[in-house]
């Protein structure tokens, strides 16, 4: 016992007790970590398609997604375990929602029956049926058939390139019509001022019935093509037995993508895997966000932060320099460095609020005044958008790369810096010779970390100009390429908007688990080499002393 | 040569060039700070300037008929007045020219007496002649684009007319007192008293198209009725009479109109009476000069009943005008004595004295939007002043006290900036944000604080240096990870996590720690001498084992526990027998969100602030005999006081401001509750929300400016404090 008090008395339970709150940090970091992790990687697997029949004789089909254990009342009127298995049924246009809880007493048999297909549609989510029978214009196989698979793949890429197609044509009608609808605009304007320029309405409409003209036997050509394909289209149908029985006509040409999971090795849904992320990664998203891929969320991140890097990396590095090479140390000195310390300290929102105050309703509703007049009364500067995005994001970074910056200073020898000067070069020879070389690595871990905390942050943004879906990308190949006014989609927005804000989250949630899964490794990614460039400038401070 | 000293000048030139620039850059950090604190005190400051009126133009008039009734369109630009001759003259205000005239039929010798507009509907007024006719008038503003100047346009048109006497023209009994309503669904309501005091109703029936005449005087059962009023819902017809009591009407079924209530409201004859918009609250007149607001509240016998609310400044003469805003909660009162108050209902303040003339007021109104005021004297001088008070809803009473708004019983903080109508209240109590900040803030630290302290502590002095390598890139990563996906998984899956296991949670907070100051005392049954020699990780892998161990125990003792004491559900027996909610997203959650979030900060800054800790002072401390840990509580942790305060500081700085989180992971309702298991909204997650929906400069938006400038002035403070510390803290150790 006299051993227990000893210890206590000296102290060593509680270096064990900080161990513990150690223990407990890495441990949530690794919990927060693991969980995004798991579950962002978890989504695109694609999950066998069970079959439960209750013992109330009502069947349903679909992927288990979650169990959970409830303490509930039972009819005995004790409190006890109630397993329950959460099951994605799909089909939400025939029942309404995506999930359905099935309590575990109620479940007579489960099975996963082989031939079970996962339609996933452009619209109404994910659809789970056995094929009954496939039609492709008008031929008809049905289920004596043995490749009835084959046949309904074909079918599928049938529809899938007639869509292209229809989207090539629609593209091209767009083309077509832009020069009429363009002038068609303009007319529009002139007709609400009642001082009309005749000469020039005159002029106009007979510009208008010229393109028109010329025009018409290419626009009845496309449009003809189009309601060819659709008709095509309309002719391709797959008829699906779903979980309770009935037959359903399903179009194929609402269909993206079908498969068999339960047939499926491990091999081909790897590859099945790949092809998801893969889409993930290049596609549109579709469903409000909900499916589909992030492409133009990791678009407008990655211009949003090379925007705001062009602005915050010449800045802050010149006043880091100011402060370690030109200002003389006193009063001056230290309000520097008290504002970078205050502005690392300034809440998120705070930026924001001024971004949307100052840069968006004063300076761009001034250029809209001065140079957008035109347009008014609908905004053209005057309202969020990506360049004001980026500089009231380039605000909140500077503090990082002014001390990023700095920590770089310090490592420069003294005696290179002087054996400069003493050879006669000037401040700035001085500076740009061998101040700037030798602090490359300083400046590129301050860009990468801003680069970090752009791409994370999300409360400014969503005021100045972060959307949840954009009409256009912020750069595309219409002049002048960069357009600084659009407004544009971001990740870490785009997890608050899919998470918080659409209509079914439920059916969301991998969506936003893999959204995260990106944004994390990114964010994570860019720290760690900032954290491998910082090392190795240290290092080389170590090694550097004469 | 010139060659050279072309090259010598290009690099003067250079050097200087590039020396301004970046001493601009230098400077431009100071301005960046500065600008933002410039900037938010630039939109917030028009919040508290006080309301001005200024005569805009002396509008002419003929002094020979006096004049009944002026109006303005809603640009301020054509003005318009009508004298008792039936006259309506316009006069365009811009151009200062007069601008034509209509003529509202009379008889021979007739003249219009009172005039009254109706409240709802704009341009609608009913004139009363001294013959006992009154005659609807509809005077419309439309306003023409000619060269895209516009021109406003006036359209006017009789309505009907009747005799309130009916075919018995005996034109002794004068009216004094008339209110003139129009409803949303067309039913058109008449009140006024005669010069006995009768008070008479006539109300034209939209859905029969019939009139329907009521005279109310014997339901009163008192003479001397002496004002009266309809609301503006048209809902209650209110009557004052001289010896200072109140009768209210239901007048909601034209077809029943009935006595609902009477009570005493002043010891004076009420002399006016207004409803301001919305149609809750009652400003009452009385000969005294004093202004009282009332409205309806849940009495005890859970029925509504008018009680008194506000007091306003008084008048040195009898009210003789109440003139409610047809677009906020301000309302005139002028005194016979020619005096004018500009009163605001929901701050009860008087924000504005001032007169015309000497000459006592006859008529006044506000035009369309409020902007503006128009007063007529007995001279017929007439009068158009602009009135300057855009953000009369706020004063600092308002934003940080209790304030009784209508329809409550009593006076509270709430917030609630935008309801559904325009008549909407707005409720600007910063209270309830400010609480919710503090609330979050609070439960951050209290869970951050130990942990990242604890952390810190070992890091710094106890740990390998392998270890160290380790955790430090890690506790960087931590705080880079974006607060958006923090705050997702808080709202998402923690929240949801926390309440299926709410027992565990509060079981292993409890137990946890006592469990493991058992284990580890068991661990010192160990010989010293063992313990001392083996490498410094065993240490950390005993704790390890012994969370785990614990986390075993705890997480399957307590289901049973939980069946035991609590029926099996702990969050069923909490609402159950102690009547608390249990919300998803709560004050827990947040905390542990946000405390992941503050912890990265409090840990880095503590560690640095220990490390810093001259090595010469535990090194004296050890060899005097003191133990590890003795040395880090008597000798390190003292001397790193200061960093330590200002690690906690910074983080307190960063949980304040934090956004994301607390909007992912609370409900966002403004409440004022102790309640751990409830939600709150915070400052900064409050701003997210309503500037996307504020008006520009408007109320709303000026008030969110104002909290970001709070949020911005308490971490400016925190981060001024810190940095002073960390930095007299370098000096004191320089010398070591």
């Amino acid at each position: 016992m006299n051993r227990i008090k000893t210890f206590w008395k000296k102290g060593d339970p509680y270096i064990l007790f900080t161990g513990a709150g150690l223990i407990f940090s890495l441990g949530m970091v690794l919990l927060m970590l693991g969980i995004i992790i798991f579950n962002g990687m978890d989504a695109f697997w694609p999950k066998n398609i069970s079959e439960y029949q209750l013992k109330d004789g009502s069947k349903f089909l679909g992927e288990i997604w979650d169990t959970k254990k409830d303490y509930l009342l039972k009819p005995d009127s004790t409190y006890g375990v109630v397993e329950e298995v959460k099951v994605k049924t799909g089909n939400r246009d025939i029942y309404g929602s995506d999930f359905k809880w099935l309590y575990h007493k109620d479940i007579k048999t489960s099975n996963e029956p082989q031939e079970a297909v996962c339609f996933e549609r452009w619209e109404y989510g994910n659809f789970y049926g056995f094929i009954n029978a496939v039609s492709i214009f008008d031929k008809r196989y049905t289920f004596q058939n043995k490749d009835l698979i084959e046949k309904a793949n074909e079918a599928l890429a049938k529809t899938l390139d007639n869509r292209n197609k229809e989207e090539n044509i629609e593209k091209k009608l767009n083309d077509l019509m832009r020069p009429l609808s363009e002038v068609q605009r303009e007319l529009s304007l002139i007709d609400i001022n009642e001082n009309v320029n005749k000469i020039k309405v005159e002029k106009l409409n007979k510009k208008a019935e010229e393109l028109q003209n010329k025009i018409e036997k290419a626009y009845t050509k496309l449009s003809n093509d189009l309601t060819k394909l659709k008709e095509e289209d309309s002719q391709i149908i797959v008829s699906v037995t779903i979980a309770d029985g009935t037959n359903i006509d399903v179009p194929m040409s609402k269909v993206l993508r079908l498969y068999q999971p339960n047939k499926m090795s491990t091999i081909s849904k790897s590859f099945f895997y790949v092809k998801k992320v893969w889409e993930f990664l290049i596609a549109d998203p579709r469903e409000s966000n909900t499916e589909g891929g992030v492409f133009p969320a990791i678009f407008g991140t990655v211009i949003m932060v090379l925007l705001m890097s062009i602005v915050v990396v010449p800045f802050g590095v010149a006043a880091a320099i100011y402060l370690n090479e030109y200002a003389k140390q006193g009063f001056l000195i230290r309000m520097i460095r008290l504002s970078v310390v205050n502005l690392a300290g300034v809440p998120s929102i705070v930026f924001g609020i001024f971004g949307l105050g100052f840069f968006i309703y004063i300076i761009g509703g001034t250029i809209d005044q001065l140079f957008f007049t035109s347009e008014l009364p609908s905004p053209t500067f005057g309202t969020g958008g990506i360049l004001w995005a980026s500089l009231t994001l380039a605000l909140l970074t500077l503090p990082v790369v002014v001390v990023a910056t700095e920590e770089g200073l310090l490592a420069v020898p003294k005696e290179n810096k002087q054996g400069a000067l003493a050879l006669g070069a000037t401040k700035w020879q001085m500076i740009r010779k061998v101040v700037l070389p030798s602090i490359m690595p300083g400046i590129l871990t301050g860009m990468i970390l801003a680069i970090s905390r752009g791409a994370g942050e999300v409360a400014p943004l969503m005021i100045t100009g972060v959307v949840k879906l954009a009409p256009a990308l912020p750069f595309d190949l219409s002049f002048p390429f960069l357009h600084l006014d659009r407004k544009f989609m971001h990740l870490g927005f785009h997890i608050y908007d899919v998470g918080f804000q659409s209509p079914n989250v439920e059916a969301a949630l991998p969506m936003v688990y893999t959204t995260a899964f990106l944004l994390v490794l990114i964010v994570v990614t860019l720290n760690l080499v900032a954290i491998y460039f910082r090392n190795n400038l240290r290092n080389k401070y170590k090694s550097s002393t004469f | 040569m010139s060659d050279k000293n072309k090259f010598r000048k290009k690099i003067e030139r250079n050097n200087k060039i590039a020396a301004s620039v970046i001493s601009i850059s230098g400077y431009g950090v100071i301005l960046s700070i500065v600008a933002l604190f410039a900037f938010l005190l630039y939109e917030t400051i028009p919040l508290f300037y006080s309301a001005s009126v200024t005569k805009t133009v002396s509008v002419p008039s003929n002094k020979n008929s006096k004049i009944i009734f002026g109006d303005i369109d809603s640009y301020k630009e054509l003005f318009y007045s009508i004298n008792e001759k039936g006259i309506v003259s316009y006069y365009n205000v811009k151009e200062k020219i007069n601008s034509g005239n209509d003529t509202i039929p009379l008889l021979d010798n007739e003249k219009i007496i009172l005039s009254e507009k109706s409240t709802t509907s704009i341009g609608r007024i009913a004139i009363v002649t001294d013959m006992g006719r009154i005659i609807n008038i509809k005077i419309g503003m439309r306003s023409d684009f000619v060269k895209d100047k516009r021109n406003i346009v006036p359209t006017f048109e009789i309505e009907n007319n009747f005799n309130i006497y009916g075919s018995n023209k005996d034109s002794s009994f004068g009216i004094s007192n008339l209110s003139y309503d129009i409803s949303s669904d067309g039913n058109k309501f008449w009140s006024w008293l005669d010069n006995k005091g009768n008070l008479y109703l006539k109300i034209f029936n939209s859905d029969s198209e019939q009139f329907l005449d009521y005279n109310l005087s014997k339901q009163t059962s008192t003479f001397g009725l002496t004002a009266l009023i309809i609301d503006t819902e048209n809902e209650l017809l209110i009557v004052g009479n001289n010896s200072g009591e109140l009768f209210s009407f239901d007048i909601s079924d034209p077809e029943d109109v009935t006595l609902k209530g009477n009570w005493k409201s002043s010891n004076n004859k009420i002399t006016k009476l207004a409803f301001l918009i919305g149609g809750n609250t009652l400003i009452v007149g009385d000969s005294k000069g004093e202004v009282e607001s009332w409205f309806q509240t849940r009495g005890e016998d859970n029925q509504l009943h008018f009680s008194p609310i506000n007091k306003f400044k008084k008048h040195n003469s009898a009210v003789a005008q109440i003139i409610a805003s047809p677009r906020n909660r301000s309302f005139l009162t002028i005194g016979e004595n020619s005096s004018v108050h500009l009163n605001f209902s929901t701050t009860s303040t008087t924000e504005l004295e001032f007169k015309m003339n000497d000459h006592s007021i006859v008529y006044g109104t506000f035009t369309p939007k409020s902007d503006g005021i128009i007063l007529v004297d007995n001279k017929n001088n007439l009068g158009v002043f602009n009135l300057d008070d855009k953000h009369p809803d706020v004063t600092l009473n308002t934003l940080f006290n209790k304030v009784q708004y209508e329809g409550y019983n009593e006076p509270e903080f709430v917030w609630q900036s935008t309801g559904g109508s325009d008549s909407f209240e707005s409720k600007f109590s910063l209270i309830p944000l400010i609480f919710g900040t503090l609330k979050g803030t609070f439960f951050a630290m209290l869970f951050s604080i130990p942990i990242a302290l604890l952390g810190a502590i070992f890091v710094s002095q106890f740990s390998s240096k392998k270890l160290a390598k380790i955790v430090k890139p890690t506790i960087e990563i931590m705080a880079a990870l974006p607060s958006v996906v923090i705050g997702f998984l808080a709202g998402l899956f923690f929240s949801s996590l926390f309440e299926q296991n709410l027992m565990l949670i509060f079981s292993l907070s409890l137990f946890g720690p006592l469990l493991m100051i058992l284990g580890i005392s068991f661990f010192g049954f160990i010989p010293e001498r063992i313990r001392r020699n083996y490498p410094s990780w065993v240490d950390i892998a005993f704790v390890f084992v012994l969370m785990c161990l614990v986390y075993i125990i705890v997480s399957t003792t307590v289901y049973p526990l939980e069946h035991l004491f609590f029926n099996g559900n702990l969050k069923q027996w909490l609402y159950s027998s102690l009547s608390v909610t249990y919300d998803q997203r709560n004050s827990m959650v947040v905390g542990f969100a946000l405390g992941f979030a503050v912890i990265p900060i409090i840990f880095t800054i503590t560690e640095d602030a220990l490390s810093n800790v001259p090595k010469s002072l535990s090194s004296a401390s050890l060899a005097l005999g003191a133990s590890k840990w003795q040395t880090v509580k008597k000798v390190v942790l003292p001397a790193a006081a200061g960093g330590i305060f200002a690690a906690v500081m910074l983080g307190l700085g960063r949980a304040i401001g934090e956004t994301m989180i607390v909007l992912m992971a609370t409900g966002n309702t403004p409440i004022l509750d102790l309640s751990p298991f409830n939600g709150f909204r915070a400052l900064s997650a409050n701003i997210a929300v309503e500037i996307p929906e504020a008006p520009v400069d408007g109320t709303l938006y000026r008030i969110l400016f104002f909290t970001s400038l709070l949020l911005l002035t308490f971490t400016f403070i925190i981060n001024t404090i810190a940095t002073f510390i960390g930095d007299k803290l370098r000096k004191k150790y320089a010398r070591f």
